[in-house]
């Protein structure tokens, strides 16, 4: 029978090679471009690990996580209101999307910061302060990016639980569940699977869009990046650094999303696809290594 | 009449409605304590619903559910049945275990997360009690070696006779079955009737809603032949499913293979 089992040859994609060869050509070309122009590039070398731009990036972090975490767990609150059948907790709900989703986060992030013309001193009883000393650019950034946040957070955490099998509330019910331990333990986690990969599209959002915080005095990344070059007058340079940090940090969140994918994604049939660089390093690589060819595992990843 | 038990599942003139559409028009029935019975009918006679409204899945409109003695998902009040909350009814589900048609395993956890969640969670039983009774059970429906698979990973019969093996898991005194093999190609239907069977003769009270007329013949006792929201029919299998002379049972058995 051997004798008729003649070998696949995979179809050679030639276009690929080519067009790939092109594109490389345009961006050596764009990154002569900018090597030759007028950018000081020892400059940004310098800047690049400056104490001053490091702690502003810590900031950017920080803010962008704990928002990040208060739009989840508003998220996830709202969600269930959402879909609850009581109709007063429903309402509130799509209140809450529609006042926050409706209007721009730099002008929440204004109305926050500026909260002290409306209520000049809190007061609840047993404490009272003045609100210029409580709504820090921190606390005001904090508020205006994560209760904003949570709007969207809503609809990502609603689809993601409609997307859950009713069967799967049928059987949680059926073994004595309340409502809210199914939610938890059993449609949840499930509905993490197709939440996780818009969550991941938001945090990377959010980290760029928490550099509107900057407008509020908030000193993150961006907002230092300015500050140097009001000074030195080393505009582009800065914003380099800045450009740099941001595509850092977003590089690494993209690759933590991968594994949290991953592990969310267990006990699924269909595993998460795997990445680009993953897949070149299984077809230049190992096909090669693996000499003739035989046995060339095509996205040999499981 | 007096040496008559007390029924484990009895249910008086049920009635409900999806809108406008009525789909159980009065039904009235009685399970005892270690019987089996089988409900039968053309699809839309409200067999499945009706197995649905047992365990309170879905909310009733009229009439009333005993099971074990207990009013199932309300409380009777000057005549009229006020609606328990979620909490209450949660309570007398334990009591039952349900198995779907189309499975309905968690996805996420092994076959040993499957059978311990109810035990654990629910129960707030210690997790080397459920543990064990999760191995003995999955030994019974003869799974022993697949605990730690997910479902995905198992044929749809295996995945069947898992869900079974959950509900017991909560150690039911009724257990429902929807359509149980509806879902199943055909060589694994039996793997999965041969465990009910045994469930059966291990003195399980059961309520099955099945297209299975061979099973209803061989292993219920009493058989229930369901058509446009009410039980037109009803007795041994023997009565029902050969001699009957009721014109719609003998129009629905005419149109199944046996």
């Amino acid at each position: 029978m051997t004798d008729d089992a003649e070998q696949v040859v995979p179809l050679r994609h030639y276009g690929r090679w080519i067009s790939g060869a092109i594109i490389l050509f345009l961006l050596w070309l764009l990154v002569l471009a900018f090597a030759r122009g007028q950018i000081d590039w020892p400059v940004v070398g310098e800047f690049f690990m400056a104490p001053v731009l490091l702690k502003g990036l810590g900031n950017t972090i920080l803010v962008t996580c704990l928002s990040i975490l208060i739009g989840l767990i508003l998220g996830v609150i709202f969600a269930i209101m959402r879909l609850s059948s009581n109709p007063v907790t429903n309402m509130v709900a799509s209140l809450y999307i529609w006042l926050f989703r409706g209007t721009p986060v730099y002008l929440q992030l204004l109305i926050w910061f500026n909260l002290a013309l409306v209520f000049p001193e809190i007061n609840l009883g047993f404490w009272h302060a003045r609100m210029v000393d409580v709504m820090t650019p921190f606390l005001a950034a904090l508020l205006g990016l994560g209760i904003n946040e949570g709007a969207y957070m809503t609809e990502i955490v609603r689809g993601g639980i409609i997307s859950v099998d009713r069967g799967q509330l049928d059987a949680a019910s059926a073994i004595g569940m309340t409502r809210l331990m199914a939610m938890r333990r059993i449609v949840l986690p499930q509905a993490m699977r197709v939440i996780i990969p818009p969550v991941g599209n938001e945090f990377i959002g959010l980290l760029k869009t928490s550099s509107m915080a900057s407008a509020i005095a908030y000193t993150e990344l961006l907002h230092r990046a300015q500050l140097i070059y009001f000074v030195n007058a080393k505009v582009m340079e800065l914003l380099m650094v800045a450009a740099g940090w941001y595509l850092i940090v977003v590089t690494i969140l993209t690759i933590i999303q991968t594994y949290i994918e991953r592990y969310f994604s267990r006990g699924q049939s269909h595993e998460t696809e795997p990445s680009l660089l993953s897949r070149l390093w299984v077809n230049l690589i190992r096909r090669r290594r693996a000499a003739g060819g035989a046995a060339a595992q095509q996205g040999g990843y499981r | 009449m007096s040496e008559t038990p007390t029924p484990m599942l009895r249910a008086v003139n049920v009635h409900k409605s999806f809108g406008r559409h009525e789909v159980l028009r009065g039904i009235s029935l009685e399970v005892l304590p270690g019987e089996v019975m089988c409900l039968l009918g053309p699809s839309g006679s409200g067999k499945s619903t009706f197995l649905r409204c047992v365990n309170h899945l879905e909310t009733t409109d009229r009439g009333r559910i005993y099971v074990d003695d207990e009013l199932i998902g309300g409380r009777l009040h000057n005549g009229k049945i006020y609606e328990l909350k979620d909490k209450a009814i949660c309570k007398s589900r334990v009591k039952m275990g349900m198995v779907f048609q189309h499975f309905n395993l968690f996805p996420h956890m092994t076959v040993l997360g499957n059978l311990i969640e109810g035990p654990v969670h629910v129960k707030r039983e210690p997790k080397e009690v459920a543990v064990d009774r999760a191995r003995t059970l999955l030994a019974r429906v003869g799974l022993t070696d697949k605990e730690d698979n997910y479902p995905r990973q198992l044929s749809g019969g295996q995945q069947q006779r898992v869900a079974i093996a959950r509900a017991l898991a909560m150690e039911p005194k009724l257990m429902l079955f929807d359509e149980p093999t509806s879902a199943l190609d055909p060589e694994l239907v039996g793997e999965v009737l041969s465990v009910m069977k045994d469930l059966a003769q291990s003195g399980m009270t059961m309520l099955v809603v099945t297209h299975e007329i061979g099973f209803a013949r061989g292993v219920a006792h009493k058989v229930g032949l369901m058509d446009g929201g009410v039980i037109v029919e009803s007795g041994s299998p023997a009565d029902v499913l050969d001699n009957s002379s009721n014109e719609r049972t003998r129009s629905f058995l005419s149109k199944v293979p046996s």
